[in-house]
């Protein structure tokens, strides 16, 4: 018995190793330990062995029983390694370049708009929209802009035909002529007469000035506005909030300055310079980036606020500009040319 | 504007540097935009010498050896000089080694082609001087061997050239800027004493001269006023005059006409004079041009007028654009013996439109357009007759006239401390506030305590007429704030009380699409909103152009607004390829304009093009990009914009490849969508290599909602699925969406209340062996499941078979098996 049992094994043990695919392995497995199988016929044959060696011949058995499933299981776990194996093409090698496109970049004027947008919500700014079309009287009357401004020159500012219509722009007044913005303020305007005060908002949004194109003009291009209208609000909040912008964009090293202005629709009125270090390709003290004051009571009175019980700021600049100074880009018609090598550089 | 430091000083008596006094003007509002200096520069070892002798170079023909006395600053000198006048007898200036000239350029004794030269004879370019470097630097005063360059040299000046801000016409000119400095560094101001006050009841009386003026339009003239001055002499401007008006860069003429610029120039009231035997009539009119009357202006122009330009006439014709330019045969001449002086005030819209209509541009003009003041019209007239008697000679005669101008000035405002105070945010005492008002002539006429809790005075303050400007407190506040310095505000931190208000839905849905296509791999573009009508007709009907047209395009290319973005995409793309730049992926997010109803509306869009070439080889293939990529990404807008787009139908439009891109649209509502290969014709004629996929989503910023809609979770079985295919055979016409549509809506019915139908996808489009010619198969995989439990079999089969009945139920469909 003891014979037959290590012969059957070993013809196993010879044979299993070889077996590579799992249909193989399944006809083996029956040739050994199926109902007809040889093992089996050993196990049988335990009926004819005597009373007393049972015990013995009982331990053989099992002893060889757990070798040949040993054998079966080596040769499952080698089949199911293979199988996993064969799912695998050649090993890779990561140095080679994706052929994939990418990544996607942001626009650096987006990047720049979002910037500013973040730092600005952390201060209860919240973003505010609107046409790009607009009617003469949000973007200049509202603002007291005189009716005879150069600004509203057609030398300077574009203008719709007489007989165009907007659907989904509104007009004070039927007479007036549409125009494309020169300013966000018009946003401003639109803010104030459809709420009530306070107003924390920023008006990002693309503006257009009837100008030759060249390295620092462009026919169309980026404000960022702020508008803050509440109770006492003066003109040391607006330089506080100046000072926070350009700290949190530049670093807490930046510095900004005040130099007495003139705009309309704000009084007193002021252009901001500011100080930082490390601006790629600046080399004066202070640059100017952008203009502000206190909001005109005219333009108060224009959307129906009191000037007496509100008082505001307004702060505005171009984001070319700034992307300009930010990124040391110097030319503008870069934004506007969308070469990928430009684009790559700054998302 | 230009202002010379030396001029100032006539008034105020400045002795800060250039530099201090640039940031003075600085900070009171104008902004310098150059300072030169003019005159000799401070230059060490640069001294006067004298060529004694001259020879030609033996080495090289275009030099000479000279020797050049210097006298006490070290004798005679050997110097090579190669100026074509170095010759002997001349003074020159000298540099001695040791100098240093400007740029950086260091003098050294040296030998020149073997000949030693111990310094350089200097050409006025060399020292940093007007003038050109072809030759030297005469010094035909002759002044003293040896001196220094500055004192052979007259003295020099500093030149600021300003920016002044529209609002303060009073400072254009130079006691308006003198007036400021002298606030800034509180230093007293003189004005300049007329002697001639406008008294003529003593002057002989000459009619003969000038009989009468009349003004006939007063709202374009309000004040008029003529002087007449006999037996003058015409004749170059002393000295001081030419220097001072060489020093801003105005080119003297002669006396009179010298004094009429200076005395603007001083006090911004621009002066005309004429020859009183010029005029016609002996009268003067201040009338609107005749239509097509003609006048040859001072530069010579014939200028042809039409009734909305004011002039001032003779009995016969005009002789002046008024406030603009004189005419040029009524003008002071050499010959000129007796004279009309002009000062007037003209309205600023006048001036600025004939300004404009004639493109001519002046000294006068730009001042009357800003504004002149009225009440200094008088004292400068005076100023003026001064000034021409005291360099021209003759007398005031009489008689004079004036018309017009009897409104007396007279303005207060009044403004308290605490209102100033609350404004700017940070404390200022009151005698500050006091000086500064008194500092800027703005003289306080009454100060009042105010009542608790208010805690500093109110005072009136009295605006002088050349500050039209200040009208109201808040004005006030501003000069408070330019003397007390405005780097002078404290800091202080931002004070944000409670939440912003949520972002515009525009920007949150531009943000968001940005984000999809950046995450997509798209590099994010801005392109011009102006298109040139080419570009736009090939994406908008012909019918809607024109109401996308400026009224006043500046150039060609920029003529219409964009009715799509994908224009300036494949611009960029084109861009891109041209200079071998491989980019496959281009997507914008901005506003385009469209046509709806008649009208024309301003949308949010979003949009993407795909280069099937990207111009990159590479080691590995990757599909490219086909209708159903840029149907996703568009489908995908939408839903960030809460639209749901439907099916999208055949492309029968400019731009796209019929039958090969689809759009979808509700213009009743507001939206627009597209995707799919651009015009193969298209992308050829803009010289793009390969075909492009491209997709937007336009629509009416009101369609975006204000907020996300509210999500509610619904319940989904845990029990295993039961699926099942059903390829149907339909004619190839038949769009797959419709026979999709048929099978969901069999399949629901078919699950009834009793299981779930969850949803199919098509797995399989079959043409060929086993389907009919014509035809096509479309294979669907249905899956069902139990809400409560495992379904069986029998159910699933019976309700599949109920949906391919109902699936079938009238149409020539067939079941695949």
């Amino acid at each position: 018995m003891q014979a037959q049992l290590q012969a059957v094994l070993a013809k196993a043990a010879a044979e299993l190793p070889a077996v590579l695919l799992r249909p193989e392995l399944e006809a083996a497995k029956a040739r050994y330990v199926g109902p007809n199988g040889e093992f089996t016929a050993l196990m049988k044959q335990m009926g004819a062995v005597p009373k007393e060696e049972r015990p013995a011949v009982g331990k053989l058995i099992n002893e060889a029983k757990g070798r040949l499933q040993v054998l079966l299981d080596e040769a499952l776990a080698r089949i199911a390694a293979a199988e996993l194996a064969a799912q695998l093409g050649p090993t890779i090698d990561p140095t080679l370049p994706s052929p994939d496109p990418g990544p996607g970049t942001r626009h650096p004027l987006t990047l720049v708009r979002e910037e500013m947008c973040r730092i600005l919500r952390k201060v209860g700014f919240s973003v505010a929209d609107g046409p790009e079309v607009e009617s003469e009287y949000y973007c200049f009357d509202a603002l007291s802009t005189p009716a005879d401004h150069p600004a509203r020159d057609e030398k300077d500012t574009f203008y719709l035909p007489a007989d165009a219509r907007f659907g989904n722009v509104s007009k004070k007044d039927p007479a007036e002529r549409y125009l494309l913005r020169t300013h966000t303020s018009s946003v401003q305007i639109r803010t104030m007469l459809r709420g009530e005060p306070p107003i924390r908002i920023v008006s990002p949004g693309r503006v257009y000035r009837r100008d030759t194109t060249d390295a620092t003009h462009s026919a169309n291009f980026h404000q960022l506005e702020c508008l803050y209208v509440d109770r006492n609000v003066t003109v040391r909040d607006l330089k506080a909030l100046l000072d926070h912008i350009f700290a949190a964009l530049l670093g807490k090293d930046t510095r900004t300055r005040f130099r007495p202005h003139y705009f309309g629709y704000t009084e007193p009125s002021f252009e901001v310079d500011l100080a930082a270090a490390h601006l790629p390709r600046v080399n004066k003290p202070w640059i100017e980036i952008g203009g502000c004051g206190m909001v005109d009571p005219e333009v108060f009175a224009a959307v129906g606020y009191d000037p007496e019980r509100w008082t505001g700021y307004a702060f505005g600049m171009g984001l070319e500009r700034l992307a300009m100074l930010l990124y040391g880009i110097d030319d503008i018609r870069y934004f506007y040319q969308n070469d990928a090598r430009f684009l790559r550089q700054f998302a | 504007m230009k202002v010379s430091l030396n001029w100032l000083r006539d008034y105020v008596p400045l002795t800060a540097t250039p530099e201090e006094i640039a940031r003075a003007i600085t900070f009171l509002g104008f902004e310098v935009e150059g300072i030169h200096a003019t005159g000799a520069p401070r230059l060490e070892h640069v001294v006067v010498g004298e060529i004694l002798t001259r020879a030609r170079h033996p080495n090289a023909d275009k030099l000479s050896v000279c020797t050049v006395d210097v006298g006490p600053a070290g004798g005679v000198k050997t110097i090579v000089c190669g100026a074509p006048n170095c010759d002997v007898g001349h003074r020159v200036l000298v540099a001695l080694p040791g100098a240093v000239l400007p740029g950086n350029f260091a003098i050294k004794a040296s030998k020149i082609r073997g000949q030693a030269s111990d310094g350089m004879m200097c050409s006025p370019d060399e020292l940093g001087l007007p003038g050109d470097h072809a030759g030297l630097l005469l010094l035909p005063d002759r002044p003293a061997l040896g001196v220094s360059i500055q004192e052979a040299l007259p003295g020099g000046d500093t030149i600021f050239d300003l920016e002044i801000t529209p609002n303060r016409p009073d400072c254009q000119c130079h006691l308006g800027i003198a007036r400021e400095l002298a606030a800034w560094f509180r230093l007293p101001l003189t004005y300049p004493q007329e002697r001639f006050r406008g008294d003529v009841s003593a002057a002989p009386r000459r009619p003969d001269l000038l009989a009468g003026a009349e003004v006939r339009s007063p709202e374009d003239c309000p004040y008029y006023s003529a002087h007449v001055i006999a037996g003058i002499k015409v004749g170059p401007s002393p000295a001081w005059l030419q220097d001072r008006l060489r020093a801003i860069g105005l080119r003297p003429i002669n006396n009179v006409v010298d004094v009429t610029n200076y005395v603007m120039l001083e006090t911004g009231e621009p002066l005309h004079a004429f020859d009183a035997r010029r005029l016609e009539g002996r009268r003067i009119v201040v009338r609107p041009a005749g239509a097509g009357e003609r006048l040859v202006t001072l530069d010579g122009r014939e200028r042809t007028l039409d009734d909305r330009t004011l002039v001032i006439a003779d009995a016969a014709r005009a002789v002046v654009i008024a406030g603009v330019m004189g005419g040029q045969d009524s003008g002071v001449a050499t010959d000129t013996t007796d004279l009309i002086l002009e000062c007037a005030i003209f309205r600023r819209q006048t001036v600025r439109a004939a300004s404009r209509r004639l493109g001519l541009s002046t000294d006068s003009s730009y001042r009357y357009e800003r504004g002149v003041d009225p009440h200094g019209a008088p004292e400068a007239a005076w100023r003026a007759i001064d000034l021409i008697l005291e360099t021209a000679g003759g007398s005031v005669v009489g008689p004079s006239f004036q018309v017009g101008g009897d409104v007396p000035w007279s303005r207060e405002v009044v403004v308290t401390h605490d209102f100033i105070t609350e404004r700017l945010g940070f404390e200022v005492p009151a005698a500050e506030m006091r000086a500064a008002f008194e500092a800027l002539e703005l003289r306080i006429t009454r100060e009042d305590e105010t009542v608790q809790p208010a805690r500093g005075p109110a005072w009136t303050v009295a605006i002088p007429s050349w500050r039209d400007d200040l009208d109201r407190p808040i004005d006030l506040v501003e000069e408070v704030l330019r003397l007390h310095g405005t780097e002078r505000i404290p800091p202080a931190t931002v004070v944000a009380p409670g939440l912003a208000a949520e972002d515009d839905p525009v920007v949150r849905f531009n943000r968001q699409a940005t984000d999809y296509l950046v995450g997509h791999d798209f590099h994010e573009c801005v392109n011009y909103t102006l298109r040139p009508a080419r570009e736009l007709s090939t994406w908008t009907a012909a019918a809607e152009l024109p109401g996308l047209a400026l009224a006043n395009p500046f150039v060609d290319d920029q003529t219409h607004l964009r009715s799509s973005l994908i224009g300036g995409l494949l611009e960029s793309l084109r861009l891109n390829q041209a200079r071998g730049v491989p980019v496959a992926r281009l997507a914008e997010t901005g506003r385009v304009f469209l046509a709806r109803e008649g009208e024309v509306v301003e949308c949010v869009a979003a949009a993407f093009v795909v280069a099937e070439s990207s111009g990159e080889r590479s080691w590995l293939r990757r599909e490219s990009a086909d209708f159903f990529n840029a149907r996703h990404h568009v489908a995908a807008l939408a839903g960030l914009a809460g639209l749901r787009m439907g099916p999208l139908a055949p492309a029968a439009a400019p731009g796209w490849q019929a039958g090969h891109a689809a759009l979808a649209a509700d213009s009743r509502r507001g939206w627009w969508a597209g995707a799919g290969l651009v015009d193969l014709a298209l992308t050829r004629s803009l010289g793009i290599e390969g075909r492009v996929q491209a997709g937007f989503v336009a629509l009416m910023p009101e369609l975006l909602p204000a907020r996300a809609g509210a999500r509610r979770f619904q319940d989904f079985s845990l029990f295993p699925a039961a699926l099942r295919d059903l390829a149907l055979i339909v004619p190839e016409p038949t769009p797959a969406g419709e026979v999709m549509a048929r099978v969901e809506r069999a399949a629901r019915q078919a699950a009834g209340a009793n299981f779930t139908f969850e949803g199919t996808t098509v797995f399989d489009v079959y043409r060929g062996p086993g389907v009919p010619e014509g035809h096509k198969s479309l294979a669907f995989n249905l899956v069902f499941r139990g809400k409560e439990r495992t379904l069986t079999d029998d159910e699933v089969n019976a309700a599949f078979q109920r949906l391919q009945d109902e699936s079938l139920a009238g149409t020539a469909w067939q079941i695949r098996r």
